[in-house]
């Protein structure tokens, strides 16, 4: 994976901070609903990544519209609107994980799903194992804390590097990488544990 | 061998990233090449990353039907836009009351001369009605006396006199 997503770069900043944030940026107020709009594709990827099912996903995206409508009027630049409501959605995302309301799709639907869309040579016992790690995986995902999975969800699979990750969720680079190198070796450690690792 | 699997350990992940420099790389490297252990946990961080990219990957797919609610935009208070629409109506306002006040009198209030003449026509109507009744005192006038009455009441239709008359007439 790459370190930074450009196309977040470009509206997140580099990891050195603001000085790449021009004086016309600064200047351009957006409404943080058009911002909303316009990046529903990053939350619904967030919402994806924190384990939601699609209903719960459209209740999360249903709040955070709802605060988006109430910040209408206060003045932020696109940036800010962003990471503002990312922040809402992984807030929102992790109520939903505490509750243990996310990974609920199981190991077997997720593998029938990708055989309607991909063709391979599989092999019956390749298919079991699959689903075997595929399952050990999404029990994890599910018992891993938030604090280590949001982390994760936003390094891996939203592509913000970690001074990005650091700036949304309120934490030092550092730490966003220590939780990053706990949260993977716990997921490694449970498909040793288990004897499966290639 | 313990203590080292420890040291590599806490620099694995970065390594599997790529995150390391090359100095920690190749010492990373060369312990990999003789310890079984790490590299099994190597090879652990890589394929649990991938399986949870298939299970991410799995969930973006179910979030498609997610129906995104379009909140409707709250409109600023436009605070000058009110203002210039209560500047117009009190504008109008005035101009009807001062329009009003320079119209008004040349069409309903009476000129001097017309209250001169009421005046007049009151004080005639008046004296006409205080003879009629002095002959009223005599006998065998009384025909005369309405007649006179009658005179005023035709004569002098809009004064106080009039209206007398006409209730002695009934």
């Amino acid at each position: 994976m790459n370190e930074i997503n450009p196309d977040y770069s470009a509206v997140l900043g580099t990891p050195d901070g603001e000085a790449d944030q021009t004086a016309s940026e600064r200047s351009s107020e957006t409404n943080v609903v058009d911002v909303f709009l316009a990046e529903r594709g990053r939350l619904k990827r967030i919402i994806a990544g924190m384990g939601l099912s699609a209903s719960d996903g459209e209740d999360v995206l249903q709040d955070v519209s709802i605060q988006a409508v109430k910040r209408t009027g206060k003045y932020l630049t696109k940036r800010e609107s962003i990471r503002w409501l990312i922040k809402v959605t992984v807030n929102r995302c992790l109520m939903e994980h505490r509750r243990r309301r996310s990974f609920r799709r199981l190991a077997s639907e997720i593998l029938k799903r990708r055989s309607e869309t991909k063709t391979g040579s599989t092999t019956a016992e390749n298919k079991a194992i699959v689903a075997e790690e595929l399952e050990i995986m999404r029990k994890t995902l599910q018992e891993l804390d938030g604090s280590l999975l949001t982390p994760m969800v936003l390094r891996y699979f939203c592509d913000l590097n970690s001074s990005q990750v650091g700036e949304i969720l309120s934490l030092s680079p550092s730490t966003v990488r220590s939780r990053l190198r706990e949260a993977r070796m716990i997921l490694a450690k449970r498909l040793v544990e288990r004897g499966i690792e290639k | 061998m313990a203590g080292s699997c420890k040291e590599i350990e806490r620099m694995l992940v970065d390594y599997a990233d790529g995150r390391l420099s090359a100095g920690k790389s190749s010492k990373v490297a060369a312990h990999l090449a003789k310890c079984e252990d790490c590299r099994r946990i190597l090879a652990a961080l890589q394929r649990s990353l991938e399986l949870a990219g298939v299970i991410w990957e799995d969930g973006l797919a179910e979030s498609e039907a997610i129906r995104v609610p379009v909140p409707k935009k709250v409109r600023k208070f436009r605070w000058t836009r009110y203002a210039s629409v209560a500047a117009s109506i009190l504008l109008a306002v005035t101009c009807s009351i001062v329009w009003r006040g320079l119209v008004r009198p040349t069409e309903e209030e009476p000129s001097f001369a017309e209250i001169e003449r009421r005046i007049s026509e009151s004080g005639s109507a008046a004296r006409l009605l205080t003879a009629a009744d002095l002959l009223a005192e005599y006998p065998d006038v009384g025909s005369i006396v309405k007649q006179q009455y009658r005179y005023i009441v035709e004569t002098y239709p809009e004064t106080p006199a009039a209206a007398k008359a006409k209730l002695r007439i009934k």
